[in-house]
């Protein structure tokens, strides 16, 4: 077991886990932050996708102890827990939210995007989205979302 | 079309549309309760094998380890139609995957373990693995014995005991031998659709706590009510102390209709007396959950020399895998399996089988997908041959208005033939292309679930004005939802804001059959409204008494009871409430849908040309690129029409129609499960890939609105038809660039390339 202490949505944290621990486990099992999600264990889904130092990763193949140090952002820090930012209301606005599971891993993935490139192209969106599944909406829906808030909307 | 609504037909955004992307829904995998421990389930390595004995002794003397196998469970049959499964194998396996052993543990590390010290013996069986092969005499029996069959499968169930053959049959009507004699041209062709798996995001998870005297099931189900009749029967204990509350559900497609987790959850929980939560792993949700039930369909069809149909003679064999969980699509087929054409003489015939693989069940469009690829495939082959367009010969032959269709029902309320005519107006049909651009189209049909169809919702004035829906249909990511609270709405007289929703838990919703069959908006949604109606009803004698205005001379509107009759009345629902919930009693709208009675349903229906509503139609067209070389093909642009009676929420019914087609893309050009002796060879997101984001063409959904007087404001269902036929719409593409027909999917560059190649041989290229 090691004690880590990791820098969650802005938050100073200690949390005991085994050297091994994934990150998705750490937030989800220890922090009870469960809004990233497991799909697949292998790093296709993106269902579990958080940013580590604004960059979008997917938190079931990344080891816990190796974010020490790094801000950690999850869907909870997203708006300010009661009302939802922007992004999230043009993201139900568009109906990019079906089942909603993949939606957490998407949002953060899109922001990441977003940071770095404030216009994309639909063609970039594409590209952008390329580690996050989704079954239910057809991707065109969270296309159009995130191509909205380029546009300023 | 013109109409007065308010809420009806309007983009509202979903009522947990908030929690969910703000990650705070509770889905299966997110469920705790104090003290619970983790399930992991031993899964047979074998297809088919006698077991000689399980020892579980090391496994056991793990501290704070429990472990169950079928010793340990009630002895009882289990399954929705047929009861052909038990919790655990008894003395034989079936299939790779197969449950045998469980064991919960205070972590899922601890349960693996548990699970390692577990040893099986056992003795390998000849097995069989396709249906074809276990169909023929001789082969060897998956189950020894057929059935039971549940007491309302019963009359319409035909097995062929001795075989593995679980269920036949068949459906007919006028001649059809002699009609194909008399036919100027008779097509003859055999397609196969391949098994696809629903790949739903969140994996199945659930949670059960057995205390003292009752259960209770946190799980992510599409049909909760049945499930707990199955719980509580399995476990013998009445339905009043087994509870299923539905978790937030991330995706079905109708792979969270049967029971997976839940017995084995259940069964631990009662030997540990401990909350126990299993969550299948994505390769568990590849080997031991189910996929779709594939089919090989055989269609014979006589036309005359101007194009019209007048026969068909469709054969399909379904396999079903170890469980008989194909029966629903099986039957499906026979009403549906025609699809929405005219035709004097016609005989579909459906044989189901059992193999030693994983069970298949049903998934989204339930046995039309795998129809509608052979008929609208073959349809573009009798265009060919006659020199018609293909959007002529379907156009002439298509259902309209006050015909008989394929099982003797009056076709009423049909928007198909606009439904073809956008799509291919919007796909350019006719319109000049390059060389390496095919376009192709398919017109498809679902019928209603004329039984197991029923619905309930309560509507429940708060004291201060506002509503709650109660309802037993499952969200499941459909926007069940906000259509219900739409619905609500409208006849209350209230801000779509001020009505909640709660759905699908045993312990306080009304019976609902559950999220199947696109049939939640026609059914769940139908009982909204009268129960919507029965509420306000309740409100306006209430608000009658206290301002002395006869009930009829009464309305709701904007959230007060006003009169036409007594302009200066304004009486703010709140203060009905208050008197209400003070002096009489609270306000509980009631209202049910669904039970026509005539069960039992198409084998042994007499003929009876009646008009049964709800009947699904659409139209899809799709341009593609295809690459000789590579074989690879490129779907440019889909147009997918849908006649949906009346489009109660466009975003909802926009992303029903576009989350549709993209599944049918995944179905058409690259899903498939792949087996090798039994043992499949792709169980993950790598090696099973479905659509991603850089695949994704452009998308026009058209809702096209001709009203079903019955349905809820003239709602149809919609959930479904955008996976059918958006396959052969695309063989028909790659036939129109390359001349090649593909009969097998998926339609994968492998398949074009060796398709091309034949041709060439055929031509002595």
């Amino acid at each position: 077991m090691a004690l880590l202490e990791l820098k969650v949505n802005g938050q100073e944290v200690r949390v005991e886990a085994p050297d091994t621990a994934l990150l998705l486990d750490v937030l989800r099992e220890r922090l009870a932050l469960t809004g990233a999600k497991r799909g697949c264990e292998t790093s296709h889904c993106g269902c579990c996708t958080v940013r580590v130092d604004g960059m979008a990763v997917h938190s079931c193949v990344v080891l816990a102890v190796r974010c020490e140090g790094k801000a950690i952002a999850t869907v909870e820090g997203c708006g300010d827990g009661m009302e939802l930012d922007r992004l999230q209301r043009l993201f139900l606005e568009h109906g990019a939210v079906q089942c909603g599971y993949c939606g957490p891993g998407m949002l953060m993935a899109a922001q990441a995007l977003l940071e770095q490139n404030p216009a994309p192209t639909l063609d970039e969106v594409k590209k952008g989205l390329d580690g996050n599944l989704c079954r239910c909406t057809g991707y065109t829906p969270i296309f159009d979302a995130i191509l909205a808030y380029g546009r300023g909307e | 079309m013109a109409d007065d609504y308010r809420v009806i037909g309007t983009p509202v955004v979903r009522p947990d549309g908030a929690e969910m992307i703000s990650g705070q829904a509770v889905y299966g995998p997110d469920v705790t309760q104090p003290g619970m421990l983790w399930g992991k389930i031993l899964r047979s390595p074998l297809p088919h094998a006698r077991i000689r004995s399980i020892d579980v002794e090391k496994a056991r003397a793990l501290p704070g380890v429990t472990v169950i196998t079928a010793r340990d469970v009630p002895d009882r049959r289990y399954g929705y139609a047929i009861e052909d499964e038990q919790i655990f194998a008894v003395d034989k396996v079936r299939y790779v995957g197969e449950p045998v052993a469980a064991a919960a543990a205070p972590d899922e590390e601890r349960a693996l373990e548990a699970l390692s010290l577990i040893t099986v013996d056992y003795e390998e069986l000849p097995a069989v693995f396709t249906a074809a092969e276990a169909a023929r005499d001789g082969a060897p029996l998956v189950h020894d014995e057929l059935g039971p069959a549940r007491s309302v499968y019963l009359a319409s169930w035909n097995p062929v005991h001795g075989t593995n053959i679980i269920h036949q049959a068949s459906h007919h009507r006028g001649d059809v031998d002699a009609a194909l004699a008399r036919a100027d041209y008779v097509f003859e062709d055999t397609f196969h659709a391949s098994q696809i798996h629903h790949s739903y995001m969140e994996p199945h998870a659930t949670l059960a706590a057995a205390r003292s005297n009752a259960v209770t099931v946190w799980t992510c189900s599409q049909e909760v009510f049945q499930l707990r009749t199955l719980l509580a029967g399995l476990f013998a204990i009445p339905e009043s102390r087994m509870r299923v509350i539905n978790t937030k559900v991330g995706g079905g497609f109708g792979g969270k209709i049967e029971p997976r987790l839940e017995p084995v959850a259940v069964a631990l929980s009662v030997h540990s007396r401990k909350p126990v939560k299993i969550v299948m792993t994505r390769a568990e949700e590849f080997t031991a959950a189910a996929g779709s039930t594939p089919a090989t369909v055989t269609v014979k069809t006589g036309v005359t020399k101007d194009g019209t149909l007048t026969v068909r003679d469709i054969d399909f064999l379904w396999d079903t895998g170890a469980h008989a969980e194909g029966l629903p699509p099986s039957n499906r087929a026979m009403k549906d399996g025609n699809g929405p054409y005219r035709v004097h003489d016609l005989r579909i015939s459906s044989t189901l089988v059992y193999t030693n693989k994983m069970r298949g069940t049903q998934l989204r469009g339930l046995g039309v997908p795998e129809g509608a690829f052979a008929i609208e495939s073959q349809m573009d082959m009798i265009a060919e041959r006659l020199g018609m367009d293909p959007l002529e010969l379907r156009l002439k032959n298509i259902l309209e208005e006050g015909d008989i269709n394929s099982i003797d029902d009056v076709v009423q309320s049909i928007g198909l033939r606009e439904c073809l005519v956008s799509v291919a107006k919007e796909i350019g049909w006719g319109e000049p292309k390059p060389a390496n651009v095919g376009r192709g189209l398919s017109v498809i049909a679902k019928s209603p679930t004329t039984h197991s169809s029923i619905s309930s919702a309560y509507v429940q004035f708060n004291e201060d004005g506002s509503a709650q829906v109660l309802v037993g249909a499952s969200e499941i990511g459909q926007g069940m939802s906000v259509v219900m609270c739409q619905i609500a709405a409208e006849v209350l007289g209230l801000p779509v804001e001020a009505v909640g929703i709660a759905s699908a838990d045993t312990g306080t919703t009304p019976y609902d059959r559950g999220t199947f069959s696109s049939r939640v908006t026609f059914y769940t949604g139908m009982a909204v409204k009268l129960a919507a109606e029965d509420a306000r009803k309740q409100l306006l004698e209430v608000a009658s008494r206290m301002v002395e205005i006869p009930q009829d001379d009464l309305a709701a509107a904007e959230e007060r009871v006003v009169s036409p009759a007594h302009p200066e009345l304004s009486l703010p629902f709140r203060e009905v409430l208050e008197r209400a919930h003070s002096y009489e009693r609270p306000i509980l709208g009631r209202g049910t849908y669904g039970g026509k009675g005539d069960y039992p349903t198409l084998p042994h229906k007499a003929q009876r040309k009646e008009y049964v509503p709800g009947w699904k139609y659409a139209a899809q067209a799709v341009e593609a690129e295809i690459d000789e070389e590579t074989g690879i093909v490129r779907v440019r642009r889909i147009a997918s029409a849908h006649d949906v009676g009346k489009s109660l929420n466009p975003v909802s019914v926009d992303g029903q129609i576009i989350g549709g087609v993209v599944m049918g893309l995944g179905y058409a050009l690259h899903e498939r499960l792949q087996f090798d002796q039994g043992r499949i060879v792709n169980p993950s997101f790598m090696d099973y890939k479905i659509p991603s984001s850089q695949e994704i063409p452009e998308i026009k959904p058209i809702a096209v609105e001709v009203p079903l007087p019955e349905g809820p404001f003239g709602a149809k269902g919609i959930g479904e038809l955008a996976i059918v036929g958006i396959a052969p719409a695309i063989g028909n593409a790659i036939h129109e660039v390359l001349g090649v027909r593909l009969k097998e999917l998926p339609l994968h560059p492998e398949r074009v390339l060796d398709a091309v190649e034949s041709q060439r041989k055929r031509n002595g290229g």
